[in-house]
């Protein structure tokens, strides 16, 4: 570069250099703006949560002790908690799977099922499982049943985008050396595909199941069963020492599940 | 096949194993020409075609055995192979291909273990599995030290002889051409330059071939 190219640019360099100061203050500005507009929209009051504090700490003194002596009553539920986590997750696997292979780049049979294949997961996962909940309990009634295919078909939408993106990432040498020996499609995905990403496959699925576990919770508001009912029966009857036992029985489900899913993903490795 | 970076030689191989569809040719392989056919008459007419690449390719987290056996797949329809089996005949006959690549004794490790030049041996009882008539080398040795491109080099002119296979290898390593091939071609530019038996070789036409490479 010569001299006298080398002055302007010094210039245009002082100039940019003012430009982007100016720009970072009016993103700070705007971010101020749009967290102050949040808590105007939210009506946030935190003069409220003082006089609150009273009301809350009556419900928590209600609450105590937890009273273990329903500790009959709520094993039940429970393990329809857990069975709705469980059966949720296989569903949801089954259901997406084949989805993925549709859904996956590298080996869908055709661009439409691709994009057909895409829109469903997207659209399993866009509509929260308490709204499936919702519908599937105007469909078939109330109880643990809408729940389990809520939880299925909500599932879809994370297991079938992340097995996609597995597939995607595999390693595709082994696919194409097994297609070119003539194997037929059906037999490459089984022999070839499966074999590659079960691991993976696994691991997502165990997260998966930890998720499900979790959120039965809230489906229990819904009307469809699991501790989230019996939660809900019992805030409705003010039987607040109830309400403290199922809240521990849940922290220690949710827990155990997160664990149990932690140690058998690490041994996946 | 030899030939410089870019002239072509994979293209030729890929266009024969009809991964890609040549714009003009044929492609014939026991008077079947490979280039009208698609779709499940190609699967069919390109059975005894069998190929390896400079990678092994195999499902690391199979076994060796159900590796090789996974080559004969394309002769089985039924629904136990869909599902991820493999018939019990083909198991058998994985050992023996296992045995004439000489590593009989490592079937039931995963195949993820094995070293470059073991596991491209795998792949090579992979191919046998196929019963070619031909077998398609792309870089075989590629990736492979001197001493295991050797024996993988042997072993594919053992078999030529042995299992009475045609092998079309691409190489690059002009001594190996010498040293194993019965008839070399040469590629520059997209076309052939030469096509001559191994013993009339002259080594000018070999460097003839790299030559345009350093200009």
């Amino acid at each position: 570069m010569s001299l006298d190219t080398a002055a302007p640019q010094l210039a245009e360099r002082r100039w940019s250099g003012a430009i982007s100061l100016a720009l970072r203050l009016v993103m700070v500005v705007a971010l101020l703006a749009i967290v102050v507009q949040a808590a105007i929209v939210v009506r946030a009051r935190p003069q409220d949560l003082i006089t609150g504090a009273y009301g809350m700490a009556d419900i928590i003194r209600r609450a105590m002790p937890p009273d273990f002596s329903k500790i009959g009553m709520v094993w039940w539920p429970a393990l329809e908690t857990i069975d709705l986590g469980i059966f949720g997750t296989v569903g949801g696997v089954i259901m997406a799977l084949p989805l993925a292979v549709l859904a996956a780049a590298n080996v869908t049979p055709s661009r439409y099922l691709y994009y057909l294949a895409r829109g469903v997961i997207g659209f399993a996962r866009a509509v929260p499982d308490l709204v499936w909940a919702l519908l599937f309990v105007t469909a078939v009634g109330l109880g643990p049943f809408p729940g389990a295919l809520a939880l299925s078909v909500h599932s879809i939408g994370m297991l079938g985008r992340l097995f996609a993106e597995t597939i995607e990432h595999m390693d595709m040498g082994p696919i194409d050396a097994l297609s070119l020996t003539g194997a037929r499609r059906v037999q490459v995905f089984t022999h070839g595909i499966i074999p590659s990403i079960l691991p993976s496959l696994l691991g997502i699925a165990l997260y998966r199941l930890d998720e499900n576990i979790r959120s039965p919770l809230v489906l229990g508001f819904v009307g469809a069963g699991g501790i989230g009912f019996e939660l809900l029966s019992a805030m409705s009857l003010f039987q607040y020492q109830l309400v403290s036992l199922l809240l521990i029985i849940t922290f220690v489900i949710v827990i155990a599940a997160e664990r149990l899913s932690a140690l058998l993903r690490a041994r996946l490795g | 096949m030899l030939g410089g970076n870019g002239s072509g030689k994979t293209t030729l191989l890929v266009c024969i194993s009809r991964m890609l569809r040549p714009t003009a040719g044929e492609i014939l392989l026991s008077s079947t020409d490979l280039t009208k056919l698609s779709g499940e008459r190609l699967r069919q007419a390109r059975l005894p075609l069998a190929m390896i690449w400079q990678q092994a390719s195999l499902v690391r987290r199979r076994s060796v055995l159900r590796n090789v056996a996974a080559g004969a797949l394309g002769r089985y329809g039924g629904l136990w192979t869909a599902l991820g089996g493999l018939p019990a005949v083909e198991r058998r006959a994985a050992y023996d291909h296992l045995r004439a690549v000489g590593l009989a004794a490592l079937a039931g490790q995963r195949a993820g273990t094995l070293s470059g030049g073991q596991a491209q041996r795998v792949a090579i009882a992979r191919a046998l599995a196929q019963r070619p008539q031909v077998l398609l080398a792309d870089e075989p040795v590629a990736s492979l030290d001197p001493e295991a491109a050797d024996d993988i080099m042997r072993l594919l002119r053992h078999l030529a002889a042995h299992e009475h296979l045609a092998v079309l290898c691409v190489l690059h390593q002009v001594e190996l051409a010498y040293a194993y091939a019965d008839r070399v071609v040469g590629i520059r530019d997209g076309t052939m330059a030469f096509d001559r038996p191994c013993a009339e070789l002259s080594r000018d036409a070999v460097r003839e071939l790299y030559l345009n490479e350093a200009a």
